[in-house]
Formats: structure tokens, sequence, C-alpha cells
């Protein structure tokens, strides 16, 4: 397929991007860095509540309360004065302080109910919806076992996914999305600039070369790169940070392929458009930045505003992410990520006939 | 029959500063440069020295007139000129992390041809570069270099676009002997600069271009003798005070 100067050419080029160690450490460091801090952030408990209680209550119903929020580990309970909560809640030490006042007490008077005073610092409000329903929930126990009656409902959680879904297995896929665009345009497109203000191009195009043997070497050379780093990146996170990939490791690279040579078409566009290295710079961050937010690589578009969802879904570094994450993430077939897989060719086919145009070499060479 | 004949050559660019309007950067350049000989094109920044060598070499369209290389129309066929021609830019670096050898025998690939890096070097001075990337090397050693690659396909013409611009003297006599050495082997060499001592030294025929036209070309005697102005009659001696003495007087004032 290749000829043998196409060969040659892409093992020099192989040469150049290996040699390059600093670029080929960033590239590596930063997903790294990014898979290790959340590895850690996840495997640890969520970090306890801290409320204060000030109890004036000599009835046995409060003191029932604050053995259940106490034995409850979403919350940090601290029992004292008022005067002295309520200053440490100003502080920030605590996220709210609870009151159980001197009539707190539903034994004497059946008929009327007890009430809690709730401080709250505004600054914490956020958390409130999160603590209220879980503090209804604790006075309703307790309410049910001072009267003695079964609660109605019960409510019971029963993952149906045999396999636990950490949010590094859900990380990982995208993250490898991501780090394929940023090699594929750099080698592509970063690189042509550099190239050009070297003069490097003047002189390859004073030779014989033609403009499909440099590209076809740069292609063929960096599509290497991408699946030496991208391998390495896996094995890390496997058997490192043990994150389970559970699909078809031949689909999952094919799809790594496919994303990289449309990514490499967009390089070669925005290499041909952007003369300088600022250019470059410009408007590589128009095309790599929103799709770092925009597709799902950290969270799911799912859970974006409604507005930004349409266009989300059609970036191309979504249809990669999302085909990868099928596959590494519920084990889906090439036929069964179709849909990510005819996102990806439509914008291979974009990429393709806007780099044919706009990357003239006699142009991109000066 | 000349190696390089240049009929009416023309280049026309817009105006830097009104973009609608444009200027003639090569004026209807007519040359004739024969085999074996070391050609010269003189002529202050801007005159267009190097457009012309890039319309030779095919970096630049022609927008008039014709040029051929051994009988090659530059033009129709800037491929089949692209395997006879070795070419030295004004920009002069590579890809780091090549080494020398490295990138000698990519330029090798370029041209589908198996050379021996190392001969090329000793030609040019360098073999203890041999496995030193570009960017070590000093600018005299860079001008070698990139004489060495442009002559990795063997060119019938070599075009050197201001070789010896920024060498220190010693640099420059180096280079110029290697010049001298191609030459002397049959290698018809065409070169850009503004060093008149440089034109002198090397090239058996210049031309002198301003304003994109040749205003004066020939053998470096000719030209001396047609335009070098005439020495005055008495040659000038002494200086300012030997006049103001002869004007004042030697005698002491108070």
């Amino acid at each position: 397929m290749l000829t043998q100067l196409q060969r040659r050419l892409s093992l020099v080029f192989m040469k150049i991007f290996l040699r390059d160690r600093q670029s080929i450490f960033f590239s590596l460091f930063f997903p790294v860095i990014f898979m290790t801090v959340f590895g850690f952030v996840n495997n640890s408990e969520q970090e306890a509540i801290a409320i204060g209680v000030v109890n004036e209550s000599s009835a046995q119903v409060a003191q029932d309360f604050i053995s259940q929020l106490v034995s409850d580990p979403l919350f940090d309970v601290t029992l004292g004065e008022q005067d002295e909560l309520r200053e440490a809640l100003i502080a920030g030490d605590q996220t709210m302080v609870l009151v159980l006042p001197a009539d707190f007490d539903v034994s004497s008077a059946n008929d009327s109910s007890a009430e809690i005073d709730v401080l709250v610092d505004a600054a914490q409000v956020r958390q409130l919806g999160m603590i209220m329903p879980v503090l209804e929930q604790k006075l309703l126990a307790i309410e049910r076992s001072f009267r003695s009656i079964e609660p109605m409902f019960t409510i019971e959680l029963e993952d149906v996914q045999a396999r636990s879904q950490r949010y590094l297995d859900f990380l990982l896929p995208g993250m490898m999305a991501f780090t394929l665009m940023q090699l594929a345009i750099a080698g592509s497109g970063f690189n042509i600039v550099e190239y050009r203000r070297k003069g490097i191009l003047k002189r390859l195009f004073v030779t014989p070369i033609q403009p499909r043997d440099f590209i076809a070497a740069i292609v063929v050379a960096r599509t290497g790169i991408v699946l030496i780093q991208l391998t390495v990146l896996i094995l890390f996170a496997v058997f490192i940070l043990d994150v389970t990939i559970i699909g078809n490791f031949f689909a999952f690279y094919l799809v790594v392929l496919l994303g990289t040579f449309v990514f490499l078409n967009i390089g070669f566009c925005l290499g041909s458009i952007a003369k300088t290295q600022q250019a470059i710079g410009a408007v590589g961050n128009i095309v790599i930045f929103p799709q770092i937010f925009l597709s799902g690589i950290f969270y799911p578009i799912e859970s974006m505003p409604e507005l930004v969802q349409p266009i989300a879904y059609v970036l191309p570094l979504s249809f990669v992410s999302s085909g990868l994450r099928d596959i590494a993430n519920e084990g889906a077939t090439l036929l069964q990520i179709y849909p990510s897989l005819i996102g990806i060719a439509v914008w291979f086919v974009i990429g393709f006939f806007l780099a044919t145009r706009l990357f003239v070499w006699k142009e991109v060479a000066n | 029959m000349p190696i390089i004949a240049l009929d009416k050559l023309t280049k026309r660019y817009p105006l830097p500063d009104n973009k609608s309007e444009t200027f003639l950067a090569v004026d209807g350049v007519s040359l004739s440069i024969e085999k074996g000989e070391v050609f010269g094109i003189l002529g202050p920044n801007g005159a267009g020295k190097t457009t012309t060598l890039e319309m030779l070499e095919g970096l630049n369209d022609i927008d008039g007139g014709s040029a051929s290389i051994d009988g090659i129309d530059v033009q129709s066929h800037p491929y089949k000129v692209k395997e006879i021609i070795g070419v030295q830019l004004q920009a002069n670096e590579y890809f780091d992390n090549l080494s020398l050898v490295e990138l000698l025998v990519l330029f090798g690939a370029l041209y589908n041809r198996d050379i021996d890096p190392l001969e090329l070097l000793g030609k040019v001075n360098l073999t203890e570069k041999a496995s030193a990337k570009p960017a070590n090397l000093s600018g005299g050693q860079k001008q070698r270099f990139s004489i060495a690659c442009a002559l990795v396909n063997e060119p019938k013409v070599l075009f050197l676009d201001e070789p010896t611009t920024g060498l220190d003297p010693q640099a420059k006599r180096n280079l110029w002997d290697l010049v001298k050495e191609l030459n002397k082997a049959g290698m018809t060499i065409v070169l850009t600069t503004h060093n008149m001592e440089e034109a002198e030294h090397l090239c058996q025929r210049i031309a002198i271009m301003d304003h994109g036209k040749i205003i004066a070309s020939g053998t470096p005697q000719e030209l001396i003798l047609e335009y070098a102005p005439e020495p005055p009659a008495a040659p000038l001696h002494g200086n300012l005070e030997d006049v103001f003495l002869a004007l004042t007087g030697h005698a002491l004032r108070e």
C-alpha cells in the first residue's frame, strides 16, 4: 500500500516524534495525573458533613434522635452550646447547627409536633437540599419506632449490572479520546506550522517529494505514536488503577484508529490555514476547547444543559468518546455502536474534503 | 548551449501597502548561464535576486516569460527540474532530533537514492560532526551542511542563496574554498550575494540586479573597466589640519 519512499519517510517521522521526549512526556503526564487523582478521590469515602447539635431538651426522644445522627456516616456530629456552635457555623467549621429546644418532646403532648431549629450559613445553603431529606428520614424512623408502626414502603436497591461501575471506568475511554485528539491535531497541524516556520517545508519542496508522500508519512508515523501512547495509558489504567475494560480490544483500537484519522485531517486543515505559531494556537484552541467540555469526556452529555446537548452530540470528539465508552464500559460490538461510527465517518469525509482543498503543497511550503 | 536560460522572466507581487496594486519584483529578466561556471547575481536587498532563484527552483510561480534548466522548461516540468538541481536556501534549519547522517540519508531518500552520508560529510569537512544535531553546529558548519544536503542528488546546477551572510571571515573563506572545489569538479553554481569581495573572488560572471531588472552583467574585470569611476588625476593627500594650517599660518597666537 505504501511506496518504499513513504515507508522510509514514515520511519523518519516516527524517529523524530519518538525523540521528542518533552512532548511525549506531557501528552502522557496529563491523562496519568488526571486519572490517578480521580482514582483516589473516588476510592476514599465521601467526607462527612459537619453538623453541630445543641440539645436543650431532656426528653428521651431527643437522645434517640442524636444517637441516630451520630451513627450515620454521612454526618460528623459535634454536641455543644448554642453560642459556640453558632460561631463555628459562622467560621465555616460547621455546615449547619440543629437546636433541639427545651420543649422538644413528643411523649407528653401527642397531638403537637416537636420543632427543631436549623441554623445555616447561607454560603453553605446548597448542601441543605442533600441534608434535609436525610434529617427527615431520621425523624421518621424515630417516630415509627416510638409509635411502633412498620413503614408502609421500603425501597430495595438492586444493581442490575453485574460489575461495579466506577467513575474511572467511565473516565478512561473519554481520556483516550481526548489524548488521541490532542496527539493527532498536534501531529499534523502544529507540526506543519513549525516545519514551515523553520523553512523545512520549503527545503522539502525543492526536492522531488510529492505532497502525498509527505502526508502519508505524517499520518502513518503519527498514528503509530497515538497507538503506542494510548497503549501505555491503557496498561497504566488497567494494571495500576484497576480500571475495567470489558469490550473487545480490537474494536476499541479500530475506533481509536478512525478517530485519529479524523483529527489528523482536522489538523492538516488548521495547519494549512494558520501561518504562525500564535495563529495555530488560537485556532487549535477554538477546535479543542469546546470539545473538551462538551464531548462527554468528564461527565455524560445527558447531564448538560438541554440547550447545548444537540451541539454536543454531533462534535467529532463526542462520537469517538461515546464509541470508545460503549465498547469499554458496556462491551458493545462494532455493530452496536454504528451511530458513533457513522458520525466518525461523516467527520472523516468533511475533514478529508477540506484538507485536500486547503493543503496546497506550494502554498503550505512557502 | 547555456545550461540555464531565462527569457523575459517576470514576477508580479501585490504592493505591501496597497494590495490592489501590483509591482514587478522581477521585471523581464533575460540571462544565460553557461555550463561549468560560477555565476553571481548581485544587488541590494529587495532587488529580486531571491525571487529569481525561487522561480528557477519551482518555489515561485512564473508570471511571465520562461526559464529552462538543462533544456527542461521549469514551468511545465517542475519535478524533472527538481531532480537535477541542488538548492541551499537562506533558512537552514532542519528537523530537530535527527543527526547529520540521518538527515542526509533522509534527503537521499527524497531523491530515491541510497547515498553514503559520510562521504558527503567528508566533502564539506564535517566528518567529525556525523552524529551531531544541526542545532549544535556553528553558522559556517550549518552552511556547509546545507550544501552537503544540496549535493545528495549529484545536481547539475547548485543554487546558493547568500551562502556567506552572517559568517565570520574564516568560515567565509572556508566556504569559498568549498564552492571553488565543487566548481573545479565541473558543477555549475549560481549564487546570490551582496558581498562584492565574494563576487570578485568566486564568480566567473556576474549580473547586477536592481528594482527587478538586470542593470549590468559580465565578468568582474569587464564590469570594473566599464563602470568603476576613473581614478582622480592627482591622488588625495593631506588632511583638514594641513588645510587649516596652510590658510592660517604656523605662527603661535596669544
